[in-house]
Order: C-alpha cells, then structure tokens, then sequence
C-alpha cells in the first residue's frame, strides 16, 4: 500500500522544493526594489550584473544540465537579442518591452534557423559548432555596414535609471526562474533528460529527438537574447566586440560549472561566487581572470558537481549516517517483506 | 516491387512485420544479406546463429535505428522502411538493446515515464503513474523505482531493458538476448514474463543464445549465418537439424538428448576440427604458460589462499568471510547466480576491490592490501567479465599490451603461442579489437591474459553471451591450457561445462561459500538444484538470485 503511494509524493516533494526555492529566491532578490535605501548606486549596478548572469546561467543549465547541449554559443543569442530590441527602439521608435518580447522571438528564431547545422553535431562537436557560430556572427556584424559595423548603434532615447534597470532585470529572472521551474518539473524534461543520457535509446522508444532538443535550445535562446536585450537598454550604445564576445559564452560556462550543473540551485551559486569574486578582484583584471581559471580547474577536478554538489554532499555525510541507517533499515525492511 | 503487389492482394490480411530482400553493407563487409521472412500476428520468432551472423544489425534494421542498404520493412503492411525509429516505436515497435542502455542519470521510474509521455504527450499524469507502477510490478523493479538506473546491477538493467520496451505497448516486441547471463532460476522468470506479455503484443521476435527460451517460447525459429537465412521453420525441426548444429549448436545439441543427431554432428565435422588444431597448439605453450614451481614428487603447495574474506560496495556488504585455495596446476571453479558476489570476488583477487577483513595469500606473499598492478607482476592475470578490450588497439596491440617489458623476441614467442591457441587471431591481427565478433573478442581477452605468461589465471564469465559452439571452443582451449599446467580459477554461471573442466568446486550464494568438493561430488551433491539451478518454485522469487 504505502509503496503504491510514493512515487507520486517523492514527485510532489520535489515540486514543492522548487517553488519554497524560487519564493525565497526571488523574495531576496527583490527586496532592494520594495525597500527604497536598501542597495546604493553601486550596489544596484553589481545587482544588475548577477541577475542578468543568474538569468544567462538558467537558461544555459536548461541546455547544459538537462539537455546535455553544452553551448559556447551564449553570445551569439545575446547580442543578436541586443540588437534586435536596439534596432526597433531607433528605427521603429518602440517602447522597451515590445522590443524586449521582440528579441526574445528573435532569439528563438535564430535558434531555430541554426538548429539543423549544429544539431548534427554531437556532445564536444556540438560546443565547438555553437562557439564558431558566435564567432561566425560577431564577424558578420563588424564587417556588415547594415548594422552599423564595428561601430555599432547608439540609443536615441537616454537610458533609464540604475534602479529601474534592476527592476526590469528582476522581473526578466523571475519570468526566467518560472519559465524553467515549469520547464525541468513537467514532462518536457523528462525526454530532455533521456535525450541526455543516450540519445540512440530515447529515439528506439519513440523520442522525437530533434523537436526535444529544439524546444530547449529555442526556450534558453529567447531568455538568453531577453537578457541581451536588457544589457543593451543599460548600455545605450552597443558594438559588436562587446555584445558578441567570447566572454559571455565563458562567464556563462564558467558560472554553471562552479556553481553546479544540472542542480537547480547551481547556476544561482555560482553568479553570487564569480560577480563577488570579480567586484573583489576589479582593480587586478589579470589576477582575476587567472584566478578564476584557476578555481574553474580545481572545481572540474574536486567537485564535478560544483559548489551545490559539494555543500549538498557534505551536508549529507554530516547528517548521513542517520538517514543511510534509516535507508539501509527501509530496504532491508522490504527484502524481509518480499522474504515473506 | 512484386512484394508491394502481393500485399495489396491481401490486404487486411497483411502479417504484422513482412521482411523482404533486406540488405545491410558497411563497405564491403555485408551484415545481412537479402533477408526475407515474415512474421504472422500472434506469432514468437526466435533468432539464433553464430556470434556476428547479423542477428542483432537485424534488429537494428527493424527498429529503425540502422537504414537498410535495400530492401523493404512492411508493418501491418505498411511499408516503414524510410520511417524514422521514434515514428516506428510510435507505431508499436519495441525493442530492448543486447547490452543494456538505460538513460543512467534518470531514476527508474522515469526511465519507463520516458517511453510512456513519448507515446502519449498529454495522458493524464495519475493514469501514466498507474501504468508506470504496473509495469515496475510486472518486471519485479518496485523496490528500486527511485534509484538512478546507473546504480542498477545488469541482472536489473536488462529488467528495465524490457519494461521499457514493454512501456511503449508494442505491436511488435523484440528482445535481444535478455536470457544472457542469467541462470535458471532467471530464465525462468523470463520465459514466464515473455508468456504473460505474448497475448498483450501481436508478435515477439526474440534474439537469443539460450536455448531454452527460444525451446520454450518461440513456434518458429530462424537461424542467421553470415548474414543470410541459414534454416527456417518450426522450432523442433530447427533445433534437432544437423546442419544447424554443425554451425551454430555443438555440444548443446548433444544435451537435447536426441542421440542420433548428436552423432550426425560428430559426422558432420562440429567438433573434431576444433580439437584437432588444439591439439597442435598445445605444443609450445610453455612461452605463455608458467610451470607451477613444484619439487617433483612433493603435494603441490597452495599458489592462492584467501582467509574470511569479507568485502562490499560502501555499506553494501556482498562477501560474508570467505575461504578457500588453490593449488598450483587445479583447476577450480566458482560457481553461483547473479548477484551471489562472484564478479566482486575476483575483482577483489585482481586488488581493485579491498577487503574489509580477512586475508589474501599468493605464494606465500601477503596482497591483500598491494596496489591490482603489483599483483598483476606477481603473476595473477585476469580474463574480465564484458571482455574489456581496448576499442582503439588493434588485436596484436592489446595482446602486445600485457607483455610490455618483455624482451623482443620472448613477445613474438608468446604472440605465435597464443595465435596457435586461437588462429583467428592472427588472421585478424591489424584490425581493431572491438571490430570482431563477441566470440573472437572473448578469444582476444583470453589470449591477452596470457601474454603475461601468469600463473594462475582468473577467468570471470567467459561463456557469457556467445553461441554454444563458441563456447565449446573456449572450454577446449582452457582444457588445453589446464593441461599444460596453468592453474585456472574459473568464475561462472553454466554449471555443466565448468564442472567438465574443473577438479574442485565452490558454490557460492549470498557471499558465503555454500558447497564445497570435487567436481564429482558437486555434481552429485542433491543439494546442488536446490542451492543454484533454482527448480525449487516454493522459495519466494529473487531470494536467492538478487
């Protein structure tokens, strides 16, 4: 009887893990917005920064940890996002958030328009096909004249506050933060997760794998070229190098990696340790950068599962041995059972 | 083109899976070769034939995971050749992999939620969980719903191997060599799974090397050499045919109690080639077999001696203290069901498991703590079960491998010797070691233990999966061997063949050494049904075996 039950409830379990997860998250985050002098200037500038980042690795741990489409091609859905709602702002006069719907179709477009070329490669061919599409786009871009060159667009209307543009970054995380809850708890995340493990199987028992992989690769690319968008708003002038660059692609792999991939909590971990790290570390770019190459090795090579993995199993061998006698009592319990 | 005619003159008629002229080449080499046979509804094909006769590339072809170089696949008369497999398990074709592939970082439960949303995306969640429990009942997986399919043993995998297919109710089931590795009392409960689940399917085509399931299960049988249709018809025509059992049966024929066919066999030339060529080989062997240092005339001393020997996987304890040695120049077996601690045993012999107590003894020297490749200079070589053989190594490469820093000319010493013993081998010395058949490869891994010229060898399940007559020839070349003095421990599920080898026995169960003797005390013992061939229905299932 009790058997009968349980797979339902460890489901439900898990459901309600995430969304106790999400409110707090999301309650913490938006508390500087409620409480007028929570944050100064400066704080809501890094506060941008790591929800933007937080937004980028959600949507990068969708591919990465659930699909197993580890992307170095984060870049090339951001800036054309930033373009896009850049574009209808100065050319169509449109207000932010139409054109921030806007590159977020735009996002998914392209995702769609380049999916048949980089899904015929597979696992490290797939991570080298979506960085030299990156880098294919930024190229095209500073030699196009069309789309301003290596010069760029500037905005025609001023860009708005610092306060105004953590709200909308907000506001995009907590779409982004639903998007994916629903996303990795329902059905959809199941084939994902098959697509994952072996792709030749899931396809004998009736996966379509392309449209699996394809969902997720357009659902991340319309949040990733959402957020590039924002940081467009918040740029008032975008160029090529900048909103094309390699480091996005990096930052966004380095995050998910430190943090935890595939764990829901991962891509939030690892934003809070490489923005504290970075602010830290401003005034010494190069320490910086070598630092945080450092920790990604260290990280890859200690705790494959990241800062998460590592406090979760920690936590466990801490409290284990309670819950591994109570496991060890439960099978042993049902092998006595099945004994007669 | 005359097939599609004929089945618009049928029409509605049409028998559920109509193969015809199906071809499979990968560059020259042809897999399957213009195969036609057709399967009526309500029918059980078995499959059988030699290692690498296209068997499992057929099922490949069928499920849609492989395109055929020609010819056609009809379903209920449709032609699905250019369907894509997701389309085709759709349409109810299900199939299990040979080796397991389990979406491993899945829980089970979700492993079989996986083909059960692929069939119907919008089923209502409370009826897919329903359906999931009754299939993890079904297939005795309850107890492990949530645990990541990675941490199944394979006896469970191929568990899930089936519910799987079974979660996508197919038309068409097919199974590829789910009896493999099993032992009675498993195969058993498979034959019983396959009669509960006939009447839900229309047909079943099974792919098996034991005999039994295909006897037990299956009305008609075909069997497949170098990719062709070698005999086709009703199962106890096939089995009892001669030619068939000169390719594919050997000595398994014999044990079908069916004397005169035994001796057509013999006639027809299945096993006195084999022994012939062997007999040659066993000149020589010195270059790879170490002689057992025994003073003439002196009892031979214990090579191997292993005292209470306790070990496990984290809190999982799977060795409750065993005893046992063996003597230089024996030959002693290890028997027991999945699951009985046989494979951590010799993991443990080979140093890659330690122990939590107890004690291992090889010549006198203490290693039960030394690192698996100072055990390996001492002389204990390992054949491991799956083979194990390097994928991107060619033949001569792997077998080159265990006998590193060995001068020149003792390498090609002991290469020719173990080319005596398996002479394919050296027909196939440039290719990749992967690329042969399973039977040539167990024959690769054989040899690589030996190139180390060991002195006592362990070999872990090496009749597992291959055609019985492969196995004949794998137990001869270990007669061979055991004559030319190797002192051989033998880890193995068939009772039968290994008792005919070896001079004593253990049987183990639960990690405790149950029974202990000569081979022909062990096969007399009465106890020996009740304790590993399972006939006793009156024990629960899985109480012994998992």
């Amino acid at each position: 009887m009790q058997t009968q039950i349980k797979p339902a409830a460890h489901a439900d379990a898990a459901a309600c893990r995430t969304i106790a997860y999400s409110v707090v998250l999301l309650a913490v985050v938006g508390f500087p917005i409620v409480v007028p002098g929570a944050l100064s200037s400066y704080g809501f500038e890094v506060g941008f920064r790591l929800l933007l980042l937080m937004t980028l690795a959600e949507a990068w741990n969708l591919l990465a940890g659930y699909g197993g489409l580890v992307s170095l091609g984060t870049a090339s859905f951001f800036g054309a996002g930033g373009y896009m709602l850049m574009g209808l702002m100065n050319f169509a006069g449109l207000p932010v958030l139409p054109a921030l719907l806007a590159s977020a179709v735009a996002g998914a477009a392209l995702a769609a328009l380049v999916s048949p070329a980089v899904f015929r490669l597979k696992g490290l061919y797939f991570t080298v096909g979506t960085l030299a599409l990156a880098e294919a786009i930024r190229l095209f871009m500073i030699n196009t004249s069309y789309f301003g060159g290596a010069t760029g667009w500037f905005a025609v209307v001023d860009p708005p506050s610092v306060q105004v543009l953590y709200l909308w970054a907000w506001v995009l995380f907590v779409f982004a933060t639903i998007v994916l809850s629903l996303y990795v708890s329902s059905r959809l995340s199941i084939a994902l997760k098959a697509v994952r493990d072996d792709e030749a199987a899931a396809d004998q028992v009736g996966v379509r794998v392309f449209r699996v992989k394809l969902l997720a690769f357009m659902t991340a690319s319309a949040l990733m070229a959402m957020a590039g968008g924002l940081q467009a708003v918040k740029l008032g002038a975008i160029e090529p190098y900048g909103m094309f660059g390699i480091s996005w692609s990096v930052d966004v792999l380095s995050v998910v990696i430190i943090g935890g991939i595939g764990l829901r909590a991962g891509p939030l971990v690892g934003t809070v340790f490489i923005v504290a790290l970075s602010e830290w570390l401003a005034d010494y770019p190069d320490v910086h950068l070598a630092i945080t190459g450092l920790i990604l090795i260290v990280v890859i090579r200690c705790a494959p599962q990241g800062l998460t993995g590592l406090a979760i199993s920690l936590w466990r061998r801490r409290n284990g041995r309670r819950t591994q006698t109570g496991r060890a009592d439960a099978a042993g319990a049902q092998s006595a059972l099945e004994r007669g | 083109m005359t097939v599609d005619s004929s089945f618009k003159a049928m029409d509605g008629q049409a028998p559920l899976l109509q193969v015809a002229g199906l071809t499979k080449r990968y560059g020259g080499v042809v897999a399957v070769n213009d195969l036609g046979f057709s399967l009526g509804k309500g029918q059980i094909l078995g499959v059988i034939g030699p290692n690498g006769a296209g068997k499992s590339t057929l099922i490949s072809m069928l499920g849609g995971a492989l395109q055929p170089t020609e010819g056609n696949i009809f379903f209920n008369g449709r032609n699905i050749t250019a369907t894509s497999a997701a389309s085709r398990a759709r349409l109810g074709i299900g199939r299990t992999y040979q080796i397991p592939r389990p979406f491993l970082d899945m829980t089970v439960e979700e492993n079989l939620l996986v083909p059960l949303y692929a069939r119907s995306p919008f089923a209502n969640r409370k009826i897919v969980r329903l359906e999931c429990r009754a299939l993890l009942e079904k297939t005795n997986l309850v107890d492990v719903a949530d645990w990541r399919a990675r941490d199944l043993p394979l006896l469970r995998r191929k568990r899930l191997e089936v519910a799987r297919a079974l979660a996508l109710k197919p038309q068409l089931l097919m199974l590829d060599e789910v009896g493999g590795g099993l032992v009675d009392r498993e195969i058993d409960e498979l034959i019983e799974l396959v009669r509960q689940v006939a009447p839900e399917t229309d047909g079943i085509i099974i792919i098996e090397h034991v005999l039994r399931v295909v006897r037990e299960c299956c009305s008609t049988t075909m069997v497949m050499n170098f990719g062709e249709k070698f005999a086709y018809g009703p199962t106890e025509d096939v089995l009892a045919s001669d030619d068939v059992a000169a390719i594919y049966l050997g000595s398994a024929h014999k044990k079908q109690g069916r004397a005169e066919g035994a001796n057509a066999a013999a006639q027809a030339g299945a096993e006195p080639v084999p022994d012939a060529a062997l007999s040659q080989a066993s000149h020589g062997l010195d270059s790879i077999v170490a002689p057992p240092r025994t003073p003439s005339g002196e009892a031979a001393p214990e090579l191997l001696r292993l005292e209470d020997v306790c070990a496990g996987y984290g809190q999982a304890r799977v060795l409750h203290g065993l005893s046992f040695g063996v003597k230089a120049g024996q030959a002693v077996a290890i028997l027991g069901c999945n699951g009985a601690g046989k494979s951590t045993l010799s993991q443990v012999i080979a140093g890659t498991i330690k122990p939590t107590s107890g004690s291992l003894r090889f010549d006198g020297a203490d290693i039960t703590s030394m690192a698996p490749h100072r055990i390996a200079d001492l002389g204990i070589a390992q054949c491991l079960e799956g083979r194990r053989i390097f994928p991107t190594l060619s033949v001569e490469e792997n077998l080159l491998l265990a006998a590193r820093r060995v001068a020149p000319k003792e390498q090609k010493e002991r290469l020719d010797a173990v080319y005596r013993l398996f002479p394919i081998l050296a027909e196939r010395r440039g290719q990749a070691g992967t690329s042969m058949s399973g039977g040539q490869q167990q024959m690769l891994a054989i040899g690589r233990a030996l190139m180390s010229r060991p002195r006592l060898v362990v070999f872990d399940e090496i009749s597992l999966g291959l055609a019985p007559v492969i196995v004949d020839r794998l137990y001869t070349a270990l007669d061979v061997l055991r004559k030319a003095g190797l002192t051989i421990l033998l880890v193995e599920q068939d009772v039968e063949r290994s008792l005919d080898l070896v001079d004593t026995a253990h049987i183990v169960s639960h990690g405790n050494i149950v029974l202990s003797g000569s081979a022909v005390e062990v096969r007399n013992h009465p106890g020996l049904k009740d304790l590993y061939v399972g006939a006793g229905h009156e024990e629960p299932r899985e109480s012994v075996c998992v």
